[in-house]
C-alpha cells in the first residue's frame, strides 16, 4: 500500500473555531491551498506543513503523520 | 503595411482590449488581497479551458491551406494574431499571471498548490511538445512539412496540453472546496 501524508488539519481548525479562509489568511496562501491539503490531494512543503502548524498551534508530527 | 503585421498589431491591441475591461469591471469593488486571490484564482479555473478551446480552433485557419497554397492576406493576419496569442499564453503558463494586479495579489494567487499544478502543467506541455515533434519527424517521412507548419504543430500542442493540465488541477482544487 503507498505511503500517504495524512493530517488532521480540518478537525483542529474545527477545534479552534477558524475557517480555511482564516486559516489560509494566517498562513499567507489561498483557501484553495489550505483545502488541497486537509483533503490530501496536495503535500505541502516543510514550510508550509511548519506555518501550518504553528497557526492551529501543534507541532508538526501532531498535525501530520504518515499512514502506510 | 504587410498582414502579418497587421494581425501582429491586432493581436496586441486585443490583449490590451481584454486588460482594459478586465481593469474596469473591478474598478469598483472593494475586496481583501485574500478575497482577490480567491476570486482570481476561482476565475482563471473558469478561463483556462475556454482558452485552450479558443486557442486550438484558431488553428483551422493555419491548416486550411495545408495544400501548399499561399494564405490570404486574412488568414496571415489571423496567423500573426496566433503567434501573440500563443506568446501571451506562454507568459502566463510561466509566470504568476495578472500582471496588472498589486504584486501581493498576485504572489498570494501564486501560491504553493498554484505553484505545483503550473510546474505539472508544464511538464504535461513539455511532454506533449515533443512527443508531436517527434509525430511530425515521423510524418516527414511520409509527406513534406514546411518547417514552418512543423513548428506551428508543436507550439500548438506543447501549449494547448499545458493549458488544459492547468484547467483540470485548478477546477480539481475549487471543486474540492
Amino acid at each position: 500500500m503507498p505511503e500517504r501524508l495524512a493530517n488532521r488539519l480540518k478537525e483542529r481548525r474545527a477545534e479552534l473555531g477558524l475557517t480555511q479562509a482564516e486559516l489560509a489568511e494566517r498562513v499567507g496562501v489561498t483557501r484553495k491551498t489550505v483545502n488541497t491539503v486537509e483533503n490530501g490531494v496536495f503535500t505541502p512543503s516543510a514550510t508550509l506543513a511548519i506555518k501550518l502548524a504553528e497557526a492551529l498551534q501543534l507541532s508538526v508530527e501532531q498535525l501530520f503523520w504518515i499512514e502506510r | 503595411m504587410s498582414s502579418y503585421v497587421m494581425g501582429v498589431l491586432a493581436g496586441i491591441a486585443a490583449v490590451f482590449v481584454v486588460a482594459a475591461i478586465v481593469k474596469f469591471r473591478r474598478r469598483n469593488s472593494p475586496m481583501s488581497v485574500a478575497e482577490k486571490a480567491e476570486y482570481l484564482s476561482k476565475r482563471r479555473a473558469r478561463m483556462l479551458p475556454a482558452l485552450a478551446v479558443i486557442f486550438l480552433s484558431q488553428q483551422a485557419t493555419f491548416f486550411s491551406q495545408m495544400t501548399g497554397g499561399e494564405h490570404v492576406s486574412a488568414e496571415k493576419a489571423k496567423i500573426s494574431a496566433w503567434l501573440v496569442l500563443s506568446v501571451v499564453l506562454l507568459f502566463g503558463l510561466a509566470t504568476k499571471g495578472f500582471w496588472l494586479e498589486p504584486k501581493e495579489v498576485r504572489d498570494l494567487v501564486d501560491d504553493e498548490n498554484t505553484r505545483a499544478n503550473r510546474n505539472e502543467a508544464m511538464r504535461w506541455g513539455f511532454l506533449f511538445a515533443m512527443g508531436s515533434a517527434i509525430a511530425v519527424y515521423v510524418l516527414t517521412m511520409f509527406e513534406a512539412v514546411t518547417g514552418r507548419e512543423a513548428v506551428h504543430i508543436v507550439l500548438s500542442f506543447g501549449i494547448a496540453a499545458a493549458l488544459l493540465r492547468w484547467a483540470i488541477l485548478e477546477r480539481r482544487a475549487h471543486r474540492d472546496a
